[in-house]
């Protein structure tokens, strides 16, 4: 009974992980860029999702929609104010940008975070199931939006994977991982393709906060415990592999809905904490990383 | 050099003797909020050790400084002993959890090791939580002894600490082995081949940082009488101390202290915008590192010494 | 004059992955001795000199000093045991003096000294005065000329008194005068009895100051004797010039519209920090003309490519059928039609050949992609033999192949090449002539070739630059180039 609860549970937050992580992932792999402002990105859509959908009562889908652009908006911001500007700055040593943008970040994140408490307060939001109803899996009575929401995750991703391995241009921003000056000297310029990566990052990210207000819900305190758990994924998968991610992912959410589960809910975070410390030492380069 | 190192002494004499004259003029009120920054001074002058000279970013300096605080403040609280023992124990524990820390770490590339300092506090944090019963947990725990009642004889206590760490923490980082230090954190490779084990020297860096965290943080705790996770641990702290480190200028040690003191005092100052304090400081320390990485003071030295 | 032997490397290897960077390699050095180990880029000597230094760990061999085996030894130990090395690169600390920049080098590896000791401070003047830096000791790094810095570099090399002195392409970036002071203080450090070994790619700048030269090619020693006899030598010149300098028939290429020149470069001028990487450069290629750039490493060859392609900033004029180039992003220079493919190959490891090729033609629609494509397989038909396989595996010439490959889908007007020959068994060379040879027959290219290897690159040329330290010391045909140049090229 509760093995099917935390199996069809865990599934469900696996896949929304792994969707966070991808994007998180991706722009690691393509812009070089941790980005600690990541959890703040996602409580932004879900919160802008739900008031869109309640406050400004226009509905369920609209205010997924435009859950999805804000979390978009926020992570162009993200790049052109703190990142880009970091990146270019003639003031910082090469070898210290890494470390700026990662304090740049996690300041923008914080900010973000108090931003949007302060407009909002501090509660946890539940935006309304996108299709009401249950259904029944092995007598374990689950939502059916949480099966929809497994499914809308996996197809983003899907479509992701399409997108970088039958288009040129994701063709092209797999290549900029791989060798920005490469990239450059086959014609692709290197600041469209970062911004192309920021922009499918925000729509990841930005989808991935929605789906979870509609499940967990989200309130702006969760914005460090988002970062934490993606940046726990990102490294055991590897950092820069998508697969390495997608495998980690479920071995996080798994690890977090048995803990919840079977220990206690607030313990939650600790065995990825954990988790994370032991790959950190052991492999850093994580499942299938290869930088 | 010599030049500026004496007028800096002047001036900074000059501050010292001020500092300690405030309390005839300053309200307990006040006076407790600079006796809190003072101590946040030395959490910031350890990071700049760590992070200015060793080279190594430091995102948990709130690890060293809460196993500190909480190791002093449960033998108080739990075993009764004197204050001085809590903060040498303390002390002693900050550097065993450093040295912990530090060795399998340093191994480790700038942002995993960033990383894994970080997930240590968080760690700290959650165990804290756990083991509420030692600990308090999220509410936090009180300590029967504190340093003074009086918040003249707190507000010395805590300048003199500065000062003494100032010091020493200013000292080390002009003397013999603060040169290396610069050395290993700005080119290992350069380091080693002039003969210095790099490694062995930050794993000291760290020792010595977490010394200081450690002995600020069980200082901090009997300054307040009370010990929490919001206080000594928090991320949010880290950050702040971080801030405070980068706002007055990077391997400057002394700018450190000028950073984390004037944060507290501005908090203080944005208090009455509630939340949003958090996010000017956040704002500001942002803006910092986009137009001035080289931090206020940092700037400030560099200009007198182009001239 | 030459002493004991102070340092013996035995058999030393070293692979980076599927790459031999160092082979089966021995040699002696004694005590008051200069020896100059030289070769190409890939030679592996520069992996050599960080075996020594215990920069990087060998994979089998030894390395004696004074008889005892260092191999293996973290190089602040090496250090100490009296090895020094002089970067390449200098690498001061930019916020300390020249005095305690020095004094440094003079600390003992301790935790708990805080003094640095009047004594050390002495000493420290005294060493920099010796290299000539006594006017300058309080000044900042960033204040200091480009000579001056190699000299902080040198001082701190031997303010320990080291055994071995190591030092990577001591005269780079210098002046005629300036190099001649500096081999006055590297026959200094000889005669205080010191075991000196100089890292170069050329015989000709080492040539007066070593007692013994090495030579290397892909990891092995080749060659070793003094400098006149090194640079006789049939496998040396073989290896550098490609061997035999032949005056090569040449049939005139049909007449084309020559009023205009393709690529005109003006006056150009690359600085990185303060050495002067190329000094007024000037040269131009015309429509449908194979144009040759022959030069030694460190000539400036690839700092002339990556000026042109965008890839470095520039003073003076480039321009591409009239068009200034300076107004174009790097990308769009390659969309132009001026395409690099550079020393570096710079692939994408983790992707397949076919992935690689297909890349470079991503501005080309569908069908003339596939059409492309179809043609650079039958220029190079182990390429469709191997097109799922990933970049990294392939062998070296398989990865060069691979990259002119890439660049030809790109159907560039001008096709800048970096020394494809570098590093590549002789067997491959003939394959990339042939393909030069059938892509210039078979669609009109112009090409702009930068080479070390004069062999490969004379046949093919209708005009020949010779770049030296930065600058253009010769221009003509290939014929008078077999004349004039054969001699005293090397």
């Amino acid at each position: 009974m509760r093995a099917v609860q935390i199996l069809v549970d865990g599934f469900a937050i696996s896949s929304l992980y792994g969707l966070a992580a991808v994007g998180f992932t991706l722009i690691f792999g393509v812009s070089g860029v941790l980005n600690l402002a990541h959890g703040g990105i996602m409580v932004v859509a879900a919160i802008i999702g739900w008031a869109a959908a309640g406050e400004f009562g226009l509905g369920t889908y609209a205010g997924t929609l435009i859950g999805v652009i804000a979390g978009l908006i926020m992570a162009y911001a993200t790049y052109l104010v703190v990142v880009r500007p970091i990146q270019r700055s003639r003031a910082i040593r090469p070898e210290e940008t890494e470390i700026f943008v990662l304090t740049g970040t996690l300041l923008w994140g914080i900010m973000i975070q108090v931003g949007m408490a302060y407009l909002f307060s501090d509660n946890p939001v539940t935006m309304r199931p996108l299709i009401a109803g249950v259904v029944n899996i092995f007598g374990v009575r689950t939502p059916t939006n949480e099966i929809l929401i497994a499914v809308i995750a996996w197809a983003v991703i899907g479509l992701l994977w399409l997108l970088v391995n039958r288009t040129r241009t994701g063709k092209a921003l797999l290549g900029a991982s791989m060798n920005p000056r490469g990239v450059t000297l086959l014609g692709y310029e290197l600041t469209q393709l970062y911004l192309i990566a920021w922009t499918i990052y925000g729509i990841l990210a930005g989808t991935a906060g929605v789906l979870l207000a509609s499940f967990l819900g989200v309130s702006t305190t969760n914005a460090g415990q988002l970062t934490a758990s993606a940046f726990s994924i990102v490294v055991l998968g590897g950092l820069g592999s998508v697969s390495g991610s997608l495998i980690a992912a479920y071995v996080v959410g798994y690890l977090e809905t048995m803990t919840a589960y079977l220990i206690a809910p607030t313990l939650r975070p600790i065995p990825s904490l954990i988790l994370l410390v032991l790959v950190v030492y052991v492999r850093p380069q994580g499942l299938l990383g290869r930088r | 050099m010599t030049f500026l190192r004496s007028r800096l002494f002047w001036i900074a004499a000059v501050v010292v003797v001020i500092a300690a004259l405030l309390p005839f003029w300053l309200s307990a009120y006040l006076l407790g909020i600079l006796t809190a920054a003072y101590y946040f001074g030395v959490f910031a002058m350890a990071w700049d050790l760590l992070f200015g000279f060793a080279g190594e970013v430091n995102f948990g300096p709130t690890f060293l400084i809460g196993l500190g605080a909480y190791t002093a403040a449960i033998l108080n609280a739990n075993y009764g002993l004197p204050i001085p023992v809590c903060v040498i124990a303390g002390a002693f524990a900050a550097v065993v959890g450093g040295i912990l820390l530090a060795v399998p770490a340093l191994r480790l590339r700038g942002p995993y090791f960033g990383l894994v300092t970080l997930v240590a506090v968080l760690l700290l944090q959650n165990f804290v939580v756990i083991f509420a019963g030692v600990t308090g947990g999220e509410i936090g725990m009180t300590v029967p002894d504190v340093l003074s009642i009086d918040a003249d004889v707190n507000y010395w206590y805590a300048l003199a600490f500065l000062v003494l760490c100032a010091v020493l923490l200013f000292g080390l980082s002009r003397s013999a082995v603060g040169l290396i230090l610069e050395a290993s954190g700005q080119d290992a490779v350069g380091a080693a081949a002039l003969g210095f084990n790099v490694t062995k020297h930050k794993i000291a860096a760290f020792c010595v940082s977490a010394l200081f965290s450690g002995t600020a943080g069980a200082m901090l705790i009997f300054y307040m009488g009370t010990a929490s996770v919001n206080t000594v641990v928090d991320v949010a702290i880290a950050v702040q101390i971080i801030i405070a480190a980068v706002l007055g200028g990077r391997r400057t040690i002394l700018g450190a202290a000028l950073g984390a003191v004037f944060l507290i005092v501005a908090n203080e100052f944005l208090r009455p915008l509630g939340q949003l304090n958090t996010f000017v400081v956040s704002a500001v320390a942002l803006a910092v590192i986009l137009f001035f990485p080289e931090g206020l003071l940092g700037y400030a030295l560099h200009r007198s010494e182009r001239e | 004059m030459t002493g004991a032997v102070r340092l013996q490397v035995s058999e030393l290897g070293k692979r980076f992955g599927g790459v031999v960077a160092v082979k089966n390699m021995s040699f002696d050095l004694r005590a008051g001795e200069i020896v100059g180990l030289i070769g190409p880029n890939g030679s592996g000597k520069s992996t050599v000199m960080s075996l020594i230094m215990g920069l990087t760990r060998a994979n089998s061999g030894a390395i004696r000093l004074d008889g005892v085996d260092i191999a293996g030894w973290p190089a602040h130990r090496i250090a100490r045991a009296g090895v020094s090395i002089v970067f390449q690169h200098s690498r001061p600390l930019q916020r300390q003096t020249v005095l305690e920049n020095v004094k440094l080098a003079l600390l003992p590896d301790s935790l708990l000294r805080l003094a640095t000791g009047a004594s050390a401070a002495e000493r420290a003047r005294a060493i920099a005065e010796q290299v000539g830096l006594g006017g300058v000791l309080q000044r900042h790094p960033w204040t200091l000329p480009f000579a001056d810095l190699r000299r902080m570099e040198l001082a701190k090399a031997v303010a320990r008194d080291p055994k071995v002195v190591l030092i990577d392409e001591p005269f780079a970036g210098l002046t005629a005068g300036e190099i001649k002071v500096f081999s006055d203080l590297i026959r200094t450090l000889r005669d205080e009895g010191r075991a000196v070994l100089l890292v170069d790619h050329s015989v000709k700048s080492v040539a007066a100051l070593a007692d013994r030269v090495i030579a290397m090619y892909l990891g092995e020693r080749i060659a070793e004797g003094s400098a006149d006899e090194v640079m006789q030598n049939e496998t040396v010149r073989r290896v550098y010039i490609g061997g035999k300098i032949e005056n090569v028939e040449r049939k005139t290429a049909a007449a084309a519209d020559r009023s205009t020149n393709l690529l005109d470069i003006d006056n150009v001028e690359v600085f990185y920090g303060k050495a002067t990487a190329l000094d007024r450069v000037s040269l131009h290629v015309q429509q449908d003309e194979f144009v040759s750039i022959v030069g030694l490493n460190g000539a400036g060859k690839t700092t002339l490519f990556n000026a042109i392609s965008g890839l470095v900033p520039f003073r003076g004029a480039i321009r591409f059928s009239g068009q200034d180039l300076k107004t174009l992003t790097a990308a769009q220079i390659a969309r132009a039609g001026v395409v690099q493919c550079p020393e570096t190959r710079e692939l994408f490891g983790h992707m397949s050949v076919r992935e690689n090729l297909e890349l470079g033609g991503g501005h080309l629609s569908n069908d003339e992609r596939q059409r492309q494509l179809a043609w650079v397989f039958d220029l190079f038909p182990i390429l469709e033999q191997r097109q799922a396989q990933a970049a990294r595996t392939l062998s070296g010439g398989e990865q060069q192949m691979l990259a002119l490959g890439r660049a030809l889908m790109m159907q560039p007007k001008l096709l800048v090449l970096d020394e494809p020959t570098l590093g590549l068994a002789p067997v491959i060379l003939g394959l990339l002539s042939k393909a030069i040879e059938r892509l210039r027959k078979e669609h009109s290219l112009t090409l702009l070739l930068a080479e070390q290897n004069v062999t490969f690159a004379l046949p093919h040329s209708d005009r020949v630059y010779v770049l030296d330290h930065g600058r253009i010391t010769w221009h003509g045909d290939p014929a008078r180039f077999a004349e004039e140049m054969s001699t005293g090229y090397l």
